[in-house]
């Protein structure tokens, strides 16, 4: 044995390990100042209510697409129907607001903990599926809340939408929402952090890997799971309270919107599922594929088709995204993106 | 001397539809040895397996771990409570390294509730070595050839610290060489004190590490015993080759 093999590599004790260091360093470091400036963004001059309009929206698409991340991502369960949480934490907040009259915090935590305990109660049964299952099943119980939501009139005021107070001082209302959306997806990424470190992170990627491997290893796989859709639904159940008391309207066929599923999980894709900041990323370069589509092809909906022709050759040819890329762990190139169709045989 | 026995099955039964994969089977498996369970193929010997660590629910019957009924137990439950398995396809968490393969067996398994993934990780690098993979211990699982991807199954098999272990076809595919040092590899884990249960094709494994042979056929018992006296019972050769090979091979053996 040489002495290079005798020389024992350091123990990887979690995936963040190694990120202070060499590439992954640089990475940390510009996305630190990129947080940076998002957190002094609305002080800067330029800030229009435009742009910090537009921010807002990213940030609570990059929430929403981190807590996606926990059930597709890390736990590989096909999730199509997060926006139910969303509604339900915009209905929450919304009716809470307004039948019970309390502030907007509290409220707000009403929708969280409803989409949460909705999380359990409807993953309880439905993550017994697998695969295409388990995506019918989350895009049909999506559906049918939003029905719900609009023929219970006499609870949710049906078609014709539930309207809450504006928030005061108005003048600081864009400030607000954009701290409130800021900060809700920067502890979405403090939270993959946490539980990446934790038994909860290694036995979502046991499950995704192979779930009849982790439950006769001894994880709970039924809680694991449980816990992965809960979680992603309390990012998408407080993102959705944000935006409801936002946009002071909450209407059925707004909240509850298949869209919104979509655009999470493109963000998350985009990026990279699975990894920590990919969903994150994915949220802006998403936003910026979209908004530069409009922009060109303004005509009809010539943008939707192009984007869905980007989001198959992306797909395609770094299906995990381009954290792959960026984290160093492929070189981009011909070569490499070539190989990612061999390897994922797409 | 009455032996301990660790596992019991009392007419364990598992039928899909129709159709009787097991069917009442009565086992003991005695605490420290090592027992072979053979059989054609189809003779329900991972399903036998399946329906003991709970992966598939049970029919009928009753499965007893130290004389406590497991009966119908989750699996999770069951690996928790010191039986561990591999598997015959193998199952490696593919994004995963070797250590972090193992150390989710050290983490909950059997005792894993007193470990931080931190100390699991710490805590897998004697199994790892043991297993004959230190080299190998930072590579991702996906980038194993098939040798070392069984090893990998029992290291994490031993990670989660059992006391029976069942070891579902580590040796197919394996080459000769490969063969004994698995054979090697499974005896040495019996020396640590742990029981296994081997499935097997290979024979010559058989004859070389069990003492005791169960043989299963369409779901029956269809004898047990030393691993010599099975390998000559003429109804074992009889539902490995078939009635005539058998009349042939006494026949033979007769004359000379």
């Amino acid at each position: 044995m040489s002495d290079k093999e005798k020389k024992k590599a350091p123990i990887r004790y979690s995936p963040l390990d190694g990120l202070f260091k060499g590439r992954q360093g640089v990475l940390l470091g510009l996305f630190a100042l990129f947080a940076l400036f998002l957190a002094i963004f609305p002080l800067l001059p330029f800030a229009s209510g435009f742009w910090l309009n537009t921010l807002t929206l990213i940030l609570l698409l990059a929430a929403m697409a981190i807590g996606w991340n926990f059930i597709g991502g890390y736990t590989g369960y096909a999730a199509f129907g997060n926006v139910a949480f969303f509604g339900i934490g915009a209905y929450g907040t919304g009716l809470s607001m307004i039948r019970l009259g309390l502030g907007f915090f509290p409220s707000l935590m009403i929708g969280a903990v409803a989409a949460m305990v909705f999380a359990i109660l409807i993953g309880l049964p439905i993550l017994r599926l697998k695969g295409h299952y388990f995506a019918i099943a989350t895009v049909a119980i999506a559906t049918a809340m939003g029905e719900i939501a609009d023929s219970w009139t006499s609870f949710t005021g049906g078609a014709a939408g539930i309207t809450l107070p504006f928030f005061s001082p108005i003048e600081w209302s864009g400030q607000f929402f954009y701290y409130m959306a800021f900060l809700l997806a920067m502890g979405g990424l403090l939270l993959t952090w946490f539980i990446l470190n934790r038994k909860m992170g290694y036995s979502w990627v046991a499950i995704r890997e192979d779930e009849d491997a982790a439950n006769m290893m001894g994880i709970n796989t039924t809680w694991a799971k449980v816990m992965a859709f809960a979680l992603s639904a309390l990012m998408a159940g407080l993102a959705g309270g944000i935006y409801a008391y936002w946009k002071t309207f909450v209407l059925a066929e707004e909240v509850f919107k298949i869209e919104y599923t979509l655009q999470m999980i493109l963000a998350a894709v985009l990026g990279g599922t699975g990894t920590i900041f990919g969903p994150f990323i994915g949220a802006f370069i998403y936003y910026i594929l979209i908004t530069l589509l409009v922009f060109f092809l303004p005509v009809g909906q010539l943008h939707a088709t192009i984007l869905g022709v980007i989001i198959i050759l992306v797909m395609v040819f770094t299906p995990k995204g381009l954290m792959d890329f960026l984290s160093g762990k492929k070189k981009l190139s011909v070569n490499a993106l070539l190989e990612n169709i061999r390897t994922y045989r797409v | 001397m009455e032996r301990e026995v660790i596992l019991e099955t009392q007419n364990a039964t598992k039928h899909f539809g129709g159709l009787a994969a097991v069917e009442k089977v009565n086992m003991k498996i005695y605490k420290g040895e090592i027992l072979g369970l053979i059989g054609p193929n189809g003779a329900g010997k991972t399903t036998f397996v399946n329906i003991i660590t709970g992966m598939l629910p049970i029919t009928a019957g009753k499965v007893y771990f130290k004389g406590q009924d497991i009966t119908g137990w989750p699996a999770y439950k069951v690996g928790r409570l010191g039986i561990a398995r591999t598997f015959q396809i193998v199952k490696p968490f593919r994004g995963m390294t070797v250590r972090e393969n193992v150390a989710v067996g050290a983490m909950f398994g059997h005792g894993g509730h007193k470990r931080s993934p931190r100390e699991a990780l710490e805590h897998v690098d004697e199994i790892i070595e043991f297993v004959g993979m230190a080299h190998l211990r930072d590579k991702h699982a996906d980038q194993l050839t098939l040798p070392y991807l069984k090893r990998l199954e029992l290291a994490k098999a031993l990670a989660m610290d059992p006391e029976l272990l069942f070891l579902d076809e580590v040796m197919a595919g394996l080459n000769t060489k490969e063969i004994e040092s698995a054979m090697e590899l499974v005896r040495r884990i019996n020396e640590r004190g742990i029981t296994i249960l081997v499935i097997e094709h290979v024979m010559k494994a058989i004859v070389g590490v069990t003492q005791r042979v169960f043989v299963l056929n369409f779901g029956q018992e269809l004898a047990q015993g030393t691993p010599h006296e099975v390998l000559n019972n003429p109804e074992v050769i009889q539902a490995y080759l078939g009635e005539k090979f058998v009349e042939r091979f006494f026949r033979q053996q007769k004359a000379a």
